[in-house]
């Protein structure tokens, strides 16, 4: 990226400098070299001052030319580049020499595109229906990223290089990549057909019904007692389990299952407290009770009626002179 | 010239005119299988007795020395005869220096490439060891807990867990029992870690069958079996035994148990040769259980340091390498990434992100309050596996009462972990990520929620030290902490030591990690607003540093085990400081506990120096006295009685020039071993022989080399009347130049010479150059220092 916007600058400051000789501006050079060092401008839109003659493939030939003259120029560059940005400032310039009419065109539709989707995305962030209601937006604006990637527009032009890679900041790419980067966290494309993703799978339609019927099935049976309720539902709710750890085995979930199932789960064991496993205390305290209990009478038993292992000790014969331990202690004091 | 660089001896004064008379004596070197012949009273003197009792008179004393040997019950104040010293010194006969010479330095060359081809051996067999290892257990465990699974979510509806208790229990005991039985009645050796046994052979004890393929079977299959049984054990430890086993194996070219030999590697057919590899495979099997090949060389620099050299650890680090590149690629291949490359050990901490392990200056202080907290309760873990692996000793002694043992440890610690989930209420939602929990288990936690005990204790221990690291914060209240932390403390205590073979690693890292997590959720609670800093995940991790150096109290190697586990060298400095603390702090109170455990298997270890405070004892203290020696030209029957001699078995019988009836002692001119004598008379190499057979084969170092490591006992070798009649002349295959030390050296002299060079029997001479004593290992290493100051050790038949 560095080395990248450097080669742009030093291109855009020979460009400048071969435009200002060749029209004669050498005294507007002066002039504007004090404005020039107090502006700070984006370097968006320099090539235009090469001129029309510099198309697409000129450029990049130019570029290298760039690089050959850059010794000899250096020294001249802080002139060139005050004239040129004090001119970037002073007049709007014509961008449609910059960006092609088509790649403006995607520029704009991308734009549209990326409202929508995270309009749709915003409106559904709770509860989750990201995948579900936004799936189409988001493929159109994958589409409209392709096309800007990939296509080359009119006159053999790739707008990926003028849209997206042609500044430090590279905004298109940055603003798509977060999008997709939480479409992928939300895994939503589990939920989609597999190909090309521009419906949801049947598997996910199908948990779809299942989950209301158990919300309708909440609904009817809401009013008065929730013991009823959880006679009644039980039996979609544990379909739509089931389906639900099927699916969680097969990696077929996005979040949007996932976020439902959490709801309906919460309904399920807090709000009408269905799930009321059996809590068995005493035969459970009584196995364990008996468990550890065992291994004190086998400690017990095998200290009473285990015979003691005893060591033979054996009495090494040493030299006459041997001092033994009273000697060494009578040493030590 | 020569006359020069033969005698590497202190004090070679004096020529050779001596008189001496041979008395039989220990010399404190006994092969096992003689223990359990009785001992002839007649010929079993008793020296002065040296006890620790201090307040025995000494005419009891004298009394006592009378009686027949007492007998006391096991304690770890005691020297067992089983163990003998490996010959880390050459012996250094006409044979050998033939045979040296006559290599050509091609020959070298060669030896030294087949060292290389041998190393990269090795760490290949570690490390599949080690993948398989990984992967049965995986499997089975993954049954188990599936099973386990379904049953507690069959009867959490309809009542009856404790069904799902009895189930738990069975199969944990069912698999705790097969790897119980196969140790206890096959191998016991494979019990427990592994480490201090590999320990002492680095030492340069020989412990018996330490280094035998069968071992490895058993370590395998009993490691896989306790692991794969919920017991609180991990896998690691037995991996460095395993390697050992394996450098040992492959470096000698054949199995003497398959009764195979390659005819390949012969020249390495020896101790030096086959200790050097077997601190390789140590190294192989670190690096392949921790994904650690430094951390591997360094655990063999610190525990075989004495004797090292720069090729050799050039050689263990590529062992160690392709060990953990071999395990790296099995696994990446099991995985279905093959050449993934991400999977370098048994214990994978996982990586942790970048910003989660920052730490600050301030944390520093906390750090090393964590060591110490850490270094007391290893102390504790300690002191309460040292009463409880006496306890052991003494009374659980038969094979049928320790698979029992086993089993019931396995059966109470699935009924631990049951109840701790059964009551425990602390509920989690399931995270969005399911791979994280691999058997979540609801219970009674709302749906769509897991019980957060469950995690700790339903799971095999390194999953669970992996989660205490990584799980984000909240994943664990702090009372769920505290409880894991005190019953798991508990269980693997008792359970290390055990008949089944289990290392101490995971299970200290467990109950650190929680203990550590904890730290770390009560400081964010209490310095609430700057929470930011306390990641639990952090202080898990040094709190399992923490009581894994309190526990096993290991510095360097362990360092950088932990610093190459987590991928993360900025942690090197908490790291560090917590282990010096913990290590610090614990050895105030206890020793480690591999330390303990050599202790109490009465090994002769020989620590880096002779104990502090011994400079005033002399060799002729610490020498054993009179000497068994043996005429240049010795009478067959006379080397086939002291042979033959249970009382005396002594391993290396100094060659003097001539014995004469008086008492004086001969003049030395050589020593020799046991097992050169046996090979010796088992070809019949005698003088009259040689005369009247010309043509009969010489004798070469081939010979020894093909009896080597298991030499005949002497009982196998028969010599007939005549042939007892019969001389034998040593000269040619004794080791003429022995080391010697004058009468006056010191202890710590003493312990330098033996500990530097490895040696195994060192002789003391007089100013005449004659034998007056001989030191060996047990000799050195019966000095310690107690509370009491310098005590010494008794020797035991074990």
């Amino acid at each position: 990226m560095v080395w990248k916007s450097v080669t742009n600058t030093v291109y855009e400051c020979l460009s400048a400098l071969h435009n200002c000789l060749k029209m004669g501006y050498l005294t507007l050079v002066l002039a504007f070299f004090v404005l020039g060092i107090v502006q700070i401008s984006t370097t968006k839109g320099d090539t235009s001052m090469t001129g029309p003659e510099v198309s697409g493939e000129d450029d990049f030939t130019s570029k290298s030319a760039a690089h050959f003259f850059l010794p000899v120029s250096s020294a001249s560059e802080a002139h060139k580049s005050g004239y040129f940005f004090s001119l970037s400032l002073s007049s709007s310039f014509p961008e449609d020499l910059e960006v092609s009419d088509y790649c403006l065109t995607l520029l704009r539709i991308f734009g549209e595109r990326y409202v929508t989707y995270v309009n749709c995305s915003v409106s559904y962030a709770r509860p989750v229906k990201m995948c579900e209601k936004c799936y189409i937006n988001y493929s159109d604006l994958k589409d409209i990223f392709n096309n800007i990637s990939s296509g080359t527009g009119s006159g053999n032009e790739s707008c990926y290089n003028s849209l997206v890679r042609s500044d430090r900041l590279m905004l298109v790419y940055m603003l798509y990549s977060s999008l997709k980067d939480i479409w992928s966290v939300a895994s939503c494309s589990n939920c989609l057909m597999k190909p090309n993703e521009t419906a949801l799978s049947n598997d996910t339609l199908y948990f779809l019904t299942l989950l209301n019927v158990s919300f309708s099935c909440f609904e009817t049976h809401q009013q008065g007692n929730h013991s009823e309720l959880c006679k009644e539902c039980k039996a979609p709710y544990q379909r739509l389990s089931e389906l639900y750890s099927g699916m969680e085995k097969n990696h077929t979930l996005c979040i949007d299952l996932e976020d439902a199932m959490n709801v309906t789960r919460r309904l399920w064991s807090k709000k009408y407290e269905c799930s009321f496993p059996l809590e068995e205390n005493v035969p459970v305290i009584a196995v364990s009770g008996f468990m550890l209990f065992l291994p004190i009478i086998f400690y017990l038993s095998s200290f009473l009626h285990s015979e003691q292992k005893k060591r033979k000790l054996i009495h090494p014969k040493r030299a006459k002179s041997n001092h033994n331990l009273m000697n060494i202690q009578d040493k030590f004091s | 010239m020569a006359n020069i660089t033969k005698k590497v001896s202190w004090s070679s004064r004096g020529d050779d005119s001596a008189r001496g008379e041979a008395t039989p004596l220990l010399n404190g070197t006994e092969e096992v299988r003689y223990t359990r012949q009785p001992s002839g009273g007649g010929i079993f003197h008793i020296g002065r007795l040296s006890t620790v009792d201090l307040e025995e008179e000494i005419t009891t004393e004298e009394e006592s020395v009378r009686t027949r040997p007492n007998e006391i019950p096991h304690n770890e104040k005691l020297l067992s005869l089983k163990y003998e010293s490996l010959d880390y010194d050459n012996t250094e006969n006409q044979l050998f220096l033939e045979e040296e010479r006559r290599m050509s330095q091609m020959g070298f060359r060669c030896l030294e490439i087949s060292r290389w081809v041998i190393c990269g051996l090795i760490g290949v067999l570690t490390g599949l060891i080690a993948c398989f290892i990984d992967i049965v257990v995986e499997k089975m465990a993954g049954m188990k807990y599936s099973i386990v699974k379904q049953n507690i979510e069959k009867f959490t509806e309809v009542g009856g867990l404790s069904i799902s208790l009895i189930l738990w229990a069975v199969l944990n005991s069912t698999l705790v029992m097969i790897g119980s039985i196969i140790v206890a009645f096959f191998e016991p050796i494979a019990a427990g870690s592994g480490i201090p046994q590999i320990k002492c052979y680095l030492n340069g004890v020989k412990i018996p069958r330490v280094v035998r393929l069968k071992t490895l079977m058993v370590k395998v299959c009993g490691v896989i079996c306790s692991v794969a049984g919920g017991l609180a054990v991990g896998k690691e430890g037995p991996m460095i035994h395993s390697g050992a086993v394996v450098a040992a194996g492959v470096s000698q070219g054949r199995s003497t148990s398959l009764k195979k030999d390659f005819k390949i590697f012969e020249y390495f057919r020896r101790d030096t040769e086959k200790r050097d590899f077997v601190s390789a495979g140590a190294a192989a099997g670190v690096s392949a259980a921790f994904g650690a090949p430094v951390g591997g060389v360094l655990f063999s620099l610190e525990e075989g340091a004495s004797f090292w050299n720069q090729m050799l650890t050039w050689r263990i680090f590529f062992a160690s390498m392709i060990s953990t590149f071999t395990l790296n690629f099995f696994l990446s291949i099991y995985n279905n990434k093959p050449g993934d490359l991400s999977y370098p050990g048994l214990i994978n901490f996982g990586g942790f992100e970048t910003d989660s392990v920052t730490y600050n200056l301030y944390e520093i202080p906390l750090f090393i309050i964590i060591g110490a907290i850490g270094g007391l309760l290893g102390a504790l873990f300690n002191f309460l596996n040292y009463w409880l692996t006496i306890f052991r000793i003494r009374y659980v002694h038969r094979p049928c009462l320790q698979v029992l043992e086993a089993m019931l440890v396995a059966a109470v610690t699935a009924t631990v972990s049951f109840t701790m989930i059964y009551f425990s209420n602390d509920c989690q939602p399931l995270g969005q990520d399911q791979t994280t929990e691999d058997y979540p288990l609801q219970l009674f936690c709302a749906d769509g929620e897991y019980n957060s005990m469950a995690t700790a204790f339903f799971n095999t221990p390194e999953r669970s030290v992996r989660s205490l690291f990584h799980n984000p914060p909240g994943s664990y209240n702090p009372l769920t902490l505290g409880l894991f932390t005190l019953t798991y403390f508990f269980l693997a205590c008792w359970t290390y030591g055990l008949a089944v073979s289990a290392g101490v690693f995971i299970p200290s890292l467990l109950i650190g990690a929680a203990w550590g997590r904890l730290f770390g959720i009560l400081l964010a609670y209490f310095t609430s607003g700057s929470s930011i800093w306390a990641d639990p995940g952090k202080y898990a991790l040094i709190g399992a540093a923490a009581q894994l150096g309190g526990i096993v109290r290991m510095t360097l190697s362990l360092t950088v085990i932990l610093m190459e586990a987590t991928g993360n060298v900025t942690f090197g400095l908490p790291i560090m400081l917590v282990l010096m603390t913990a290590k610090i702090v614990g050895d105030y109170f206890a020793e480690g506990l591999y330390d303990i455990h050599i202790k109490l298997q009465s090994v002769p270890f020989l620590h880096w120096d002779a104990p502090a405070t011994s400079h005033w004892l002399t060799a002729r203290e610490v020498m054993s006295s009179p000497v068994t020696c043996f005429n240049r030209v010795e009478k067959v029957g006379t080397i086939v009685d002291v042979l033959s001699n249970t009382s005396t078995n002594h391993n290396g019988f100094p060659v003097v020039v001539e014995i004469t009836a008086s008492d004086e002692p001969g003049k030395i001119c050589g020593l020799i071993l046991r097992s050169q004598l046996i090979v010796l008379l088992k070809h019949k190499v005698f003088v009259e022989r040689a005369h009247s057979r010309l043509s009969q084969r010489k004798l070469q170092l081939k010979d020894f080399r093909d009896a080597y490591p298991r030499f005949p006992p002497i009982q196998s070798i028969h010599v007939s009347q005549d042939e007892r009649e019969c001389m034998m002349d040593l000269s040619e295959f004794m080791n003429a130049t022995p080391y010697t030390v004058p009468q006056e050296t010191s202890l710590p002299r003493v312990f330098k010479l033996f500990r530097a060079l490895g040696l195994r029997h060192l002789l003391v001479v007089d100013s005449e150059n004659r034998v007056v004593g001989l030191v060996t290992r047990k000799d050195l290493a019966r000095y310690h220092l107690g509370k009491h100051g310098l005590e010494e050790l008794q020797l035991a038949q074990t």
